[in-house]
C-alpha cells in the first residue's frame, strides 16, 4: 500500500481537486484506493457527494476508540472508498498532543488497510501542525501542487528544508508539480523554464488554470466523468503516471 | 466489505417487469444497459476459485455487435468487490505478461506459475440500477444479468444487491424488498460458476494436495490400493498438461504423485505382493529418471527472476544468454520426455499398473491387517529413523548426512499424507507443521548445494557450446556466491528447526498416535521421561487393551 498525500501550506491552489481526480484515474484503472478527507472544510467529502461526518469526530479515530475501517464510505465509483471529513478535524492538533507518539498515530490508523487497499490519498489541510507531521510519517509521497510564483516556490524549498529534518524523510518523496498554470502570463512561463533546470524534485507536468477544475463542485464529481478530455484532465492523467513511477 | 446479495430468477419471472418495478420506485436511477461478452478464466487446479474469487476477460459490445473496450476483470464472488481491472488486448497466459503494477503483484500471489486456461464464454445484458440519497450519492446497486452461453443456451437471469461500504442499512432494505418477490430464489451462484456448471465443469474438482479419505475399519491392502489410485488418478489428469507444457506444474504434480507412488511401493512390503512391488517399483523409478532433466530446467526457469533480483543493478542484463540457455535446453529435454510418454514401455506400464488396481489381490502376509495397524507401524518406524538420524547431526556433519536426513524427512511426510486420514486430524496436524519447517530448512539446504553445483556446470556447458559472453559467467559466478551463504544460514538454522520438531510434547503426540504401546516409556528417545500411563482411546481400535497396562 502506498500513501499518497496533497500537500501544500497554502489554501485554495487545486490541492483537493488533485487527491480526487487522481484517486479516480488509479481505481478506474483497476488498483483499490481510499481517499482520507483530513480538512475539515471537506471539499473531498463534498466532491463525493458523502455528508461529512465521522461516527464520533476524528478524536475517537485518535484515541483509538474506533477504527479507520468502520467510518469508511464506498463512493459512487468501483474501487474508490473515502474516510469522509469531520469538523472536529480543527482540533486534531489538541487531540493529537493528547495521545501518545502523536506524530506516528495516522500511520498506525492506516497500517491495518494495507490488506484492502492498493493506495490511499491523504487530503491534508493547508498548513504546518502536528497534524502534518503525522501526515508525513504516515505518507510515501507528498504531492505538492505549486502556483509559479516567486513566493509559491519559496515555501517548496522551506518545505524541503524542513522535512530534511524530520525522520520519516527517508522514506517520503517530495513531489511538486505546477498548478492553476496561465501560459499567457510571462512570469509563469518563466518561472517554470527556471524550474525545470534548478529542482529536480518538481515534474514538468502543469495543470492549468481553468473552469474545468472548478465545475467539479457543480457536477460534485471527478474531473474525468465530465471533461475527459479537457486540458485538464490530460494533466492529471500525465501527474498519476510520473507520481506512480516515482513510488 | 459487506457480502452481496444474490437471487435468481426462478422460470417464468418477468425481467423486464422486475426492472421496471424497481425503477419506478423514488430514488431509484436506471443507468444504461451494457452488453458484454466474457470469458471465464481459470487456472487447472482452480485457484482462483479457491480463492473466492472469478477472473473474466470482458469484452464491451454495442448494441449491433460493434466490438468495444476489453478488460480483464477480476472479482470477489462473495463481495462482488473489483479485486482489480487491467485493460488489455487479450488474456494472457502467464500472469507474468501482464503490466506491472499492484493489481498484477496481487493476482501474481495467487495464481503464480499457472497457466490461465479459458474456461467458458458467455454474453451477458447487465442493466444496473442504483438506490441514491438526497445528496444524490449511490447508496446500493442493483444488477441484473441477463447470460447466455455461446452456444445460445440461456442461463437463470441474476439479481445482485451490491452495498456500498458505510450504507449497508439501505441495502438490506432493497433485499428485503426483493425477498418478498415470489419470482426470485435467494443463494444463487455468480454467473461465471454457473456458466461452469452448465457445460459440466466443477470447480475445486482438481487439487494438488491429497485429499483422501480412507476407511478407518479397512484392511491395509484396500488403503494402500486407494491411496495408489488416487496418485495414478493425479498422473492420468495431468498428463496431457506435461505433453502440452501448458505450465510447469502439470509435470511438478505429476512428479510428486510418482515420487509419492515410490514411496508409498517401499514402505508395502508385507501388503502387497512381492513380485508386483518388483516390477512397478523399478517403473516408477524410470518414470522418475524420466521426467527429471524438463523438471530441473524448469526450476532454474522459474527461479531465474529471483536470480536476477540478486544480482547488482549494472549486471542484471547479463543473465540473458543464460535464460536463452535455459530455454532451448528446456525445449529439447520436454521433446525428449514426450518421446518417453509415447514410448510402449509408458503404455504398457500404466495399463497394467491400472488393471491392478482394478482389482489389487495379494496374499503377502499383513495384506487382511487392518490399515490403520500396518500404516500406524510403518509411519512409527520412520519417524523414529527420522528423530535418530537428526539426532546423529552435528556442526560437522557431511552434507551428505543432511541430504539423507531430507530424504528421511519426505518418506515421514509422504506417509503422513497418504495415510493421514486415518488419524484425528487435529492430533496430526502439529507434527505436520514442524515436519513441513524442518523440511523447508533442509530443503533449502539441499536446493542451495545443488543449484550452485548446477550453475557451475551450466556455466561449462555454456563455454562448451560457445559464444557466451564473459559477463554471463561472472554473473554465474556471483550467484553461486550468493546461493553458498543462503546455504550457510540454512545450515545454521537446522538445529533449532530440528529441536522444534523433536519435543517432549510432539514425541509424546506421535506414540500416542502411532507408537506400539500406548504407555510412554520414552527410554530410548529421551532419559528424562517419567513413564506415563496413557489410557486406550476406544475410538482407536488397533491398540491391543492389554498394552495399557504397565
Amino acid at each position: 500500500m502506498n500513501v499518497i498525500a496533497t500537500y501544500s501550506i497554502k489554501g485554495g491552489v487545486g490541492k483537493t481537486a488533485t487527491a480526487v481526480n487522481l484517486a479516480h484515474l488509479a481505481a478506474s484503472q483497476g488498483a483499490r484506493v481510499l481517499v482520507w478527507d483530513l480538512d475539515p472544510q471537506g471539499a473531498a467529502t463534498f466532491y463525493f457527494r458523502v455528508k461529512p461526518k465521522v461516527k464520533g469526530g476524528g478524536k475517537a479515530l485518535i484515541k483509538g476508540k474506533r477504527e479507520l475501517d468502520d467510518v469508511v464510505k464506498g463512493t459512487d465509483y468501483e474501487n474508490l472508498d473515502l474516510v469522509p471529513a469531520d469538523f472536529s478535524y480543527r482540533n486534531m492538533d489538541l487531540v493529537l498532543d493528547a495521545s501518545k507518539k502523536p506524530t506516528r498515530r495516522l500511520a498506525q490508523l492506516l497500517r491495518p488497510m494495507a490488506r484492502d487497499y492498493d493506495y490511499v490519498f491523504l487530503d491534508c489541510p493547508p498548513s504546518i501542525s502536528l497534524a502534518s507531521e503525522a501526515v508525513f510519517q504516515a505518507a510515501h509521497a507528498l504531492l505538492v501542487p505549486l502556483i509559479p510564483t516567486t513566493l509559491s516556490l519559496r515555501t517548496f524549498d522551506q518545505l524541503d528544508s524542513f522535512l530534511a529534518e524530520h525522520p520519516g524523510r527517508k522514506k517520503l518523496r517530495l513531489i511538486g508539480f505546477f498548478a492553476m498554470v496561465d501560459r499567457r502570463k510571462r512570469l509563469h512561463r518563466e518561472l517554470i523554464d527556471e524550474v525545470g533546470r534548478a529542482r529536480p524534485e518538481v515534474l514538468d507536468i502543469q495543470v492549468p488554470a481553468s473552469t474545468d477544475v472548478e465545475r467539479m463542485g457543480v457536477h460534485r464529481a471527478p474531473l474525468f466523468t465530465f471533461a475527459p478530455r479537457s486540458r485538464s484532465a490530460v494533466a492529471y492523467r500525465e501527474l498519476w503516471k510520473a507520481t506512480e513511477a516515482r513510488l | 466489505m459487506s457480502q452481496l446479495h444474490r437471487f435468481v430468477v426462478t422460470d417464468g419471472g418477468d425481467l423486464e417487469q422486475l426492472i421496471n418495478g424497481l425503477s419506478q420506485r423514488a430514488n431509484f436511477v436506471r443507468d444504461p444497459d451494457r452488453r458484454s461478452e466474457r470469458s471465464v478464466y481459470d487456472t487447472f487446479d482452480w485457484r482462483l476459485f479457491e480463492a473466492g474469487t472469478f477472473l473474466e476477460l470482458i469484452t464491451a459490445l454495442d448494441g449491433r455487435g460493434g466490438r468495444g473496450e476489453v478488460a480483464l476483470a477480476w472479482r470477489s464472488s462473495l463481495t462482488g468487490e473489483v479485486l482489480g481491472r487491467l485493460g488489455v488486448d487479450e488474456a494472457p497466459r502467464f500472469v507474468w505478461e501482464l503490466p506491472a503494477g499492484a493489481v498484477t503483484d496481487r493476482l501474481s500471489d495467487v495464481i503464480e506459475m499457472r497457466a490461465l486456461v479459458p474456461l467458458v464464454t458467455l454474453s451477458t445484458v447487465r442493466h444496473p440500477l442504483r438506490l441514491v440519497d438526497d445528496e444524490g450519492k449511490t447508496v446500493v446497486r442493483v444488477i441484473v444479468e441477463d447470460s447466455a452461453l455461446a452456444d445460445g443456451t440461456p442461463l437463470a437471469p441474476v439479481v445482485e444487491v451490491h452495498p456500498v461500504r458505510g450504507y449497508e442499512a439501505a441495502a438490506t432494505a432493497v433485499v428485503d424488498l426483493l425477498a418478498a418477490q415470489v419470482l426470485l430464489g435467494a443463494d444463487a451462484d455468480d454467473v461465471a460458476t454457473m456458466a461452469l456448471r452448465a457445460v459440466g465443469l466443477s470447480p475445486g474438482s482438481y487439487n494438488s494436495k491429497l485429499r483422501l479419505r480412507l476407511d478407518g475399519e479397512g484392511t491395509a491392502l484396500d488403503a494402500y490400493a486407494e491411496v495408489l489410485r488416487t496418485l495414478l488418478a493425479t498422473m492420468l489428469v495431468n498428463e496431457r498438461g506435461v505433453r502440452d507444457d501448458l505450465d510447469s506444474e502439470f509435470l511438478h504434480d505429476f512428479r510428486v504423485a510418482v515420487r509419492r507412488t515410490r514411496s508409498v511401493l517401499g514402505q508395502a512390503r508385507g501388503v502387497l505382493p512381492a513380485a508386483v512391488l518388483d516390477c512397478f517399483r523399478a517403473e516408477f523409478a524410470w518414470l522418475g529418471t524420466a521426467t527429471s532433466p524438463t523438471r530441473d530446467f524448469d526450476v532454474y526457469l522459474l527461479t531465474l527472476p529471483e536470480f536476477e533480483a540478486g544480482l547488482p543493478p549494472a549486471r542484471k542484463g547479463d543473465l540473458k544468454p543464460f535464460g536463452a540457455f535455459l530455454d532451448q535446453h528446456q525445449r529439447s529435454a520436454q521433446r525428449a520426455l514426450v518421446a518417453e510418454l509415447d514410448s510402449d514401455r509408458y503404455r504398457t506400464f500404466v495399463d497394467e499398473w491400472r488393471a491392478w488396481l482394478v482389482e489389487p489381490a495379494s496374499d503377502a502376509p499383513d495384506a487382511a491387517s487392518p490399515a490403520v495397524e500396518v500404516a500406524s507401524l510403518r509411519i512409527w518406524k520412520a519417524y523414529r529413523r527420522l528423530i535418530r538420524a537428526g539426532r546423529r547431526i552435528t556442526d560437522d556433519s557431511e552434507p551428505e548426512a543432511l541430504h539423507d536426513l531430507r530424504k528421511d524427512a519426505k518418506k515421514l511426510r509422504y506417509l503422513l499424507e497418504c495415510f493421514g486420514s486415518l488419524f484425528p486430524a487435529d492430533e496430526i496436524a502439529p507434527l505436520v507443521k514442524q515436519l513441513k519447517a524442518l523440511q523447508d530448512v533442509l530443503g533449502e539446504f539441499q536446493d542451495c548445494e545443488v543449484q550452485a553445483g548446477s550453475l557451475e556446470g551450466f556455466g561449462q556447458q555454456m563455454l562448451d557450446e560457445g559464444g557466451t559472453p564473459a559477463s554471463s559467467l561472472i554473473a554465474l559466478g556471483y550467484l553461486v556466491e550468493q546461493l553458498d551463504e543462503r546455504q550457510g544460514q540454512a545450515r545454521a538454522a537446522f538445529a533449532d528447526r530440528f529441536g522444534r520438531f523433536d519435543t517432549k510434547r510432539l514425541r509424546r503426540a506421535a506414540r500416542t498416535l502411532f507408537g506400539p504401546m500406548p504407555v510412554v516409556a520414552d527410554r530410548d528417545l529421551t532419559s528424562s521421561v517419567q513413564p506415563l500411563v496413557v489410557p486406550p482411546d476406544p475410538t482407536r481400535g488397533h491398540l491391543p487393551v492389554k498394552a495399557a497396562l504397565p
